[in-house]
């Protein structure tokens, strides 16, 4: 060991000893249905109770050999998670290529002040990534503010080491954007995907009954005998189906509260900082010099209610939907403020799509809709023929809507995109961070004499799309957004 | 586009089109051989016209028909279509048959080059040139290419990649 002097020897650590009494809970659900199968084929007889107490006791003393064999280490620049189980594995994660830190609290973690701290890398894939589940919310904090801040470059003055990282631990938030207020979980169900939350819970439910049911003894005839009982009582099935709607704005809602309870937006450092939940606890950190745009999106009901939701487009961050999140569903104003103040302003008009597109948006809004409904009327099903009708009229606005979001735009450092009706993402994207373009044209597009153009973009999904535009107004968009690369190939 | 963009300058590999054509006949091949399979079987389908129950046969028929006039365009209009250039340091390939794709990818914003050659491509000597960006659609694949050409394009590009290399994703 040859460590430079100023360093303080690297001490390996374990996770909290606390973990200890949450790891045998977990492990219970799964351990629930043997334990109870023992029994009942023991017949509750003494010896039987003797095999349930091993079962207890061996995943007991597994969680406590996990816990005891597990330690991590930062040293060298480098964070070391070392497991000497029955093999011995360790994995060696360099700081700087930590992008984020994302600390997590599940119900049972905090009932004990333990956290969950998740390292993003980059590597996109899951297996990359490290991982310290059950470690005190102080020490998450303190690994938090050294992993980060050693990335920063913040310990790069040479011998006062130590004491950076205190601060950083320390380091206070130093501007919250925003605390979204509470009133504003009302508008949670309107973004739509947590009004099927009763269908969800019936649909889990329904699951477990037939993964655990197998162990039971229950088997497919049960099963079969159930489903045709419920089939002849049609009143009670009409009554849960009608219960089931009627509960969803509320379950939904509080769905929603409980995932976004207590939002908070807020800058510590160089990092852009979300945190939220009521049971489970979430704390996103997201680099700053790592975010090169937003994602604004709106279902036809939010904009009535003129509330959107907005995401950060952020390079080699996984799972960019959930954790890329800046506000959850908030008035629009508000959406637009924290953009500008937290990502960059951006005002500039979006550029309509020729009317060949409103025509495209048109045909495949009602077209499939309108076979659909001929082929039922053919087959003589008229009533579920008359729905697909109803359905193809719908797409008539539904079309005309696709058509008016359709736009782009670029203001000399940011371009945008927007699209869709259902949901209308308008996307704003940092000119550095696109690294090409694929212009895209279907049989029928050009016909129609129309393009998709993509903007190839290192963050966020990958490509950021300008549906149906003008075949000269696509050329012209990429040309203006990044002139050097195209102006080669572009026919005067 | 052809008011909008110039093609670019090089075409690939006139032996590409027996590659495409190959690919072609492969692929109906297997389709046809797969109908009269599922023909044998089909004489069972007691929901199908008697007529057809008869000569199960003729769907396997017509869809080979079918596809001739496929099989014989494609690499005619593949030929056409497909052309690449490296000029002012940006890759530009065009590709595509019923649809068509532009891709511009600029040398420096390139993460890996790789040549690759599947089996019939080695029949044929030609080779596929695959260009990585951080984004899916800043990526290229350019095909069909004679196999020197793909291989020195190959090591031009990732030459010139390391020398202009800026990680500004």
């Amino acid at each position: 060991m040859s460590l430079p002097f100023h360093e303080p020897v690297p001490e390996a650590a374990r996770l909290s000893p606390r973990l200890l009494l949450i790891d045998p809970i977990r492990v219970l659900p799964s351990l629930l249905v043997p334990l109870a199968g023992v029994l009942v084929a023991g017949g509750f007889s003494p010896r039987s109770f003797i095999w349930a107490a091993f079962g207890v006791a061996g995943s007991v003393l597994y969680a406590v050999v996990r816990w005891a064999t597990f330690s991590y280490t930062i040293t060298g620049g480098r964070l070391e998670l070392s497991r000497a189980f029955i093999g011995r594995s360790t994995r060696v994660i360099p700081l700087e290529r930590i992008r984020g830190v994302d600390v997590t609290t599940p119900f049972l973690h905090r009932l004990l002040g333990l956290a969950v701290l998740k390292l993003d890398t980059g590597a996109g894939g899951e297996k990359q990534e490290g991982e310290l589940d059950g470690i005190t919310v102080e020490e998450a904090e303190r690994l938090r503010a050294v992993l980060l801040a050693r990335h920063a470059g913040v310990t790069g003055a040479p011998g006062v080491a130590g004491q950076p990282l205190e601060q950083a631990a320390a380091a206070p938030r130093d501007h919250v954007f925003l605390r979204v207020p509470p009133a504003w979980l009302r508008y949670g169900p309107l973004s739509g995907a947590f009004l099927f939350t009763p269908f969800a819970l019936v649909a889990g439910a329904v699951g477990l009954a037939f993964q655990w049911g197998g162990e039971l003894g229950l088997d497919e005839d049960d099963a079969v005998a159930v489903g045709s009982w419920l089939w002849g009582h049609p009143l009670l099935l009409v009554g849960v189906a009608v219960a089931l709607v009627v509960l969803m704005p509320f379950l939904g809602a509080a769905m929603y509260a409980v995932f976004n309870w207590n939002f908070v937006l807020f800058g510590r450092g160089d990092h852009l900082v979300a945190e939220r939940g009521l049971i489970n606890r979430r704390v996103v950190s997201l680099e700053r010099r790592r975010i090169r745009g937003y994602e604004i999106a709106e279902s036809p009901l939010e904009r009535q209610a003129k509330v959107a939701r907005l995401w950060a487009v952020v390079t080699g961050l996984g799972d960019s939907q959930t954790r890329g999140q800046l506000l959850p569903v908030a008035p629009r104003a508000a959406v637009g403020d924290i953009a500008a103040e937290a990502v960059g302003p951006f005002s500039e008009a979006l550029r309509p799509h020729p009317p060949a597109a409103r025509r495209r948006r048109l045909f495949r809004a009602i077209a499939p809709w309108l076979v659909l409904a001929l082929v039922l009327y053919a087959l003589g099903q008229t009533i579920i023929g008359i729905i697909a009708t109803v359905l193809a009229v719908a797409g008539i606005a539904l079309g005309l809507d696709r058509y008016r979001s359709l736009g782009h735009t670029y203001d000399g450092t940011r371009l945008s995109v927007r699209s869709g009706s259902l949901r209308r993402a308008q996307a704003v994207v940092e000119r550095r961070a696109v690294v090409g373009w694929t212009i895209e044209q279907s049989w029928f597009q050009r016909r129609a004499g129309l393009v998709t153009v993509i903007a190839g973009v290192g963050a966020g999904s990958g490509g950021y799309k300008a549906i149906d535009a003008g075949e000269t107004q696509a050329a012209a968009f990429a040309a203006e957004v990044t002139p050097e690369w195209m102006a080669p190939f572009l026919k005067r | 586009m052809r008011d909008a963009l110039r093609d670019p300058a090089n075409q690939v590999s006139p032996r590409a089109r027996s590659l495409w054509f190959a690919e072609a006949v492969i692929v109906t091949a297997l389709l046809v051989g797969g109908l009269v399979l599922l023909s044998m079987w089909m004489t069972g389908w007691e929901f199908l016209p008697q007529w057809l129950l008869d000569r199960t046969w003729v769907v396997a028929l017509v869809l080979g028909l079918l596809m001739v006039p496929f099989v014989l365009a494609e690499p005619v209009v593949r030929f056409a279509v497909h052309r690449w250039e490296l000029a002012a340091d940006v890759v530009y390939a065009r590709s595509g048959w019923l649809s068509r794709k532009w891709v511009f990818v600029p040398v420096s914003r390139i993460q890996t080059v790789d040549k690759a050659q599947g089996w019939l491509e080695r029949f044929f000597g030609l080779a596929t040139v695959e260009i990585r960006t951080a984004s899916y659609a800043g990526s290229s694949t350019i095909k069909g290419l004679d196999y020197e050409v793909a291989a020195r394009l190959a090591e031009e590009l990732s030459r010139r990649a390391q020398e202009l290399r800026d990680d500004a994703t």
